[in-house]
């Protein structure tokens, strides 16, 4: 690291910007050089918050792609798996992002292009799949609006992690932070060495196994599946912890805290990740 | 609605009411096009019919050389351009030869659009920029000469209006070039990243860095002028006012309007373009220079679609919001049930019997046994020695007693009548009652 304008700790602590940078890296928030104050003061404090987190059980990541985030690495800092549908999306945003077309627009995208990109890569029954893993049978309609509300979903999860900006109602500003998607690939084309790496670290954690599935809410029909979908995990990862906490839900949290927390109750029922230790 | 806000409408209207509309194919351009330029180059302001023909023959034989009928064809371009005003006859000699054709204005505007690579650039600018200047002062001098209305009008408002105005328009014309110009080099950047990626990084750069270069220029000579300009405008308003010159003042807002909006141009592009520079500079150094081959966006296309190994999760920190309790508020104990046990019923305690009553109809009795025979004499003696307080309401039973122990006769129309200070009484005879004891 650079050498820091704070010589303690407790200098960090006191500037005004670390009360917001603080609790937004405890959210998951990952902060770039688009969040120019707050950037600005990880940069500077970056020496001295380091040891700070690493006390509380999470590490002070910072990577090249010019971007911050809390990596929690013990049992003191909950943290969480993103679900399938954010994966999903966020691959598909990073592949955006890796898009030189998307240079003419200075990487603004929107819900729409980020979805037929989806359909483009991964098929259109398989985005179905993955994204209503629990029906065998579906409704054709009803499957593609749950798409749609899971993308859009997702997207605003995303944005609430700083993976992208949210500037308009239909329209996002790709961020650096989103090359996290590639990091498993990025080494090399065999994927299972840098897995197995950031799995240790507890950067990426596996899927849980497919749950059993069940016949869906859909009318009647034939399967219409052609193979297993894309990141073949099924549902949401389940709460993975033999801790009595982890059983807990996060989510009934929401209503007691300071912000308003907007979620979709039926869509929190399959997206919501539960890993918490 | 204001005058300003409705005239837009109002000129809408009156284009949509007109159904102005052009339609012009490729062929089409092209022939305005080569009409414009031998228009430049020959220094010829109207063409003969078959100069026309023969422009549209050459247009013909460079882009459809295969077309036929090319003279029948050329007929009707000629006609589908008067229809929609792009041709005008300028001989006005109709039957008796044939005639003389000119571009219009709407003509050369469509072309020059295409023609002319009319960029704004720093010396450009500002050149424009101290011809305004010259020509503001000069006007400023002009308007301080002039000793009339009339005089400072076609010494100053004229000019204003055209020769100023031009120069204005023309550097936002220019801006507009500019414009594009920044279009096409975000286009450009784009297609060299797809077509070349790596070998793109350096021209990309020279791109973002020549455009960066001109806005900076043009921003600061905007910034450093225009103060000075519009300052200069208010000067030849005031003069021009000081002469009772008419409508100096729309002129001069007009064109502080403008010149203002030139500025805010300037700001604007500057700070999108810097938006953009940063961002495609972040993309050449962190995708760019570190994925050469592109490697990265095909491993990841395939991890995204499904043909990779195990499945993954990214891990994030997601410390719920801080739990803030409401206040705890005791519940409020409630009394238990009970049986009073004090008596329910009071007392029967002896009491003075209230003799008002008794006292107020003898009295009256006594009045009208004296003779009294309307109900204001008799309201009058029975309340009169009363205290002050008791004697409105007591009026009300003097009226009740009255019509028990007498006959009571009225008006039709029933006349009010004074009965005491403050009390006024609709007005009865009243006749002693033989019954009555």
């Amino acid at each position: 690291m650079t050498a820091t304008k704070f010589v303690t700790l407790g200098d960090a602590v006191l500037d005004e910007q670390f009360p917001p940078v603080d609790l937004a890296l405890r959210r998951g928030r990952h902060v770039d050089r688009d969040d120019a104050e707050w950037f600005g003061f990880l940069r500077d404090a970056a020496d001295v918050l380091e040891p700070f987190y690493r006390r509380s059980g999470a590490e002070l990541v910072y990577r090249a792609d010019g971007y911050y985030y809390l990596l929690p690495n013990g049992d003191k800092l909950t943290k969480r798996q993103l679900g399938i549908a954010e994966m999903l999306v966020g691959q598909a945003l990073t592949l955006l992002y890796l898009d030189p077309a998307n240079v003419e627009q200075g990487g603004r995208v929107t819900r729409e292009q980020v979805l037929a990109h989806l359909a483009t890569v991964m098929g259109t029954d398989a985005l179905i799949r993955a994204l209503n893993p629990k029906r065998r049978k579906y409704d054709e309609r009803v499957a593609q609006e749950t798409v749609r509300a899971r993308v859009a979903d997702a997207l605003r999860r995303l944005a609430a992690l700083g993976f992208v900006e949210a500037v308009a109602a239909e329209e996002f500003k790709l961020r650096p932070a989103l090359m996290r998607f590639a990091e498993p690939v990025r080494a090399s084309a065999d994927s299972a060495d840098a897995l197995s790496r950031l799995v240790a670290s507890g950067e990426v954690a596996f899927a849980p196994a497919e749950p059993e599935t069940e016949v869906g809410g859909g009318p009647e029909g034939d399967e219409t599946g052609d193979g297993p979908a894309p990141n073949d995990g099924g549902d949401e990862p389940e709460p993975t912890s033999a801790e009595p906490m982890a059983a807990l839900d996060v989510s009934v949290f929401e209503d007691f805290g300071f912000e308003d927390v907007e979620a979709s109750t039926e869509l929190k029922e399959n997206d919501e990740a539960g890993v918490l230790e | 609605m204001d005058e300003r806000a409705e005239e837009p409408s109002r000129l809408i209207q009156n284009l949509a009411g007109r159904a102005i509309a052009l339609e012009l194919g490729s062929l089409d351009l092209c022939f305005v096009a080569a009409l414009r330029l031998r228009s430049r180059t020959s220094e010829t302001t109207s063409f003969s019919e078959q100069e026309l023909v023969d422009a549209y023959r050459d247009v013909c034989a460079l882009t459809q050389p295969e077309a036929s009928g090319v003279a029948r064809r050329a007929t009707a371009a000629i006609q589908r351009l008067r229809d929609q005003r792009l041709l005008s006859r300028v001989d006005g000699a109709g039957v008796v030869r044939s005639g003389a054709y000119a571009l219009t204005r709407l003509a050369t505007s469509i072309v020059d659009f295409y023609l002319e690579e009319e960029a704004l650039t720093g010396e450009s600018l500002t050149l424009l920029l101290s011809t305004l200047h010259a020509s503001l002062v000069e006007l400023r001098d002009q308007a301080r000469a002039s000793t009339t209305s009339r005089e400072c009008s076609d010494r100053v408002v004229g000019p204003l209006r055209v020769t100023i105005r031009d120069l204005v328009d023309g550097i936002e014309r220019r801006q507009r070039g500019l414009d594009l110009q920044q279009e096409r080099f975000q286009q450009e950047i784009s297609k060299l990243l797809s077509a070349d990626w790596f070998d793109a990084v350096a021209r990309c750069q020279d791109l973002l860095e020549e455009t960066t270069t001109t806005l900076r220029e043009l921003n600061a000579v905007l910034l450093r002028d225009t103060h000075t300009l519009v300052t200069l405008l208010e000067d030849i308003r005031e003069l021009a006012e000081d002469r009772g010159a008419p409508d100096a003042n729309e002129a001069c807002r007009r064109l502080s309007e403008q010149l203002e909006r030139i500025a805010a141009w300037g700001s604007a592009r500057q700070h999108t373009w810097s938006e953009y520079y940063q961002y495609v500079h972040r993309f050449l150094r962190d995708v760019v220079r570190l994925d050469p081959t592109r490697a990265l966006t095909e491993r990841l296309r395939a991890e995204l679609g499904g043909k990779a190994g195990r499945s993954y999760s990214l891990v994030v920190a997601t410390q719920p919001p801080l739990v803030v309790p409401r206040e705890v508020t005791p519940p409020r104990e409630r009394p238990p049930l009970e049986r009073p046990r004090a008596e329910r019923e009071k007392p029967l305690q002896e009491a003075v019997p209230d003799e008002r009553d008794h006292a107020l109809a003898a009295t009256v009795q006594a009045v009208l046994a004296g003779g009294a025979r309307t109900l204001s004499s008799v309201t009058e003696a029975a309340v009169s020695p009363l205290p002050e307080g008791e004697r409105f309401s007591t009026a009300g039973r003097v009226a009740e007693v009255a019509a028990r122990l007498a006959k009571v006769e009225s008006a039709r129309e029933r006349p009010w009548t004074r009965a005491d200070e403050g009390i006024w009484i609709e007005e009865w005879s009243l006749t002693p009652s033989a019954n009555e004891k």
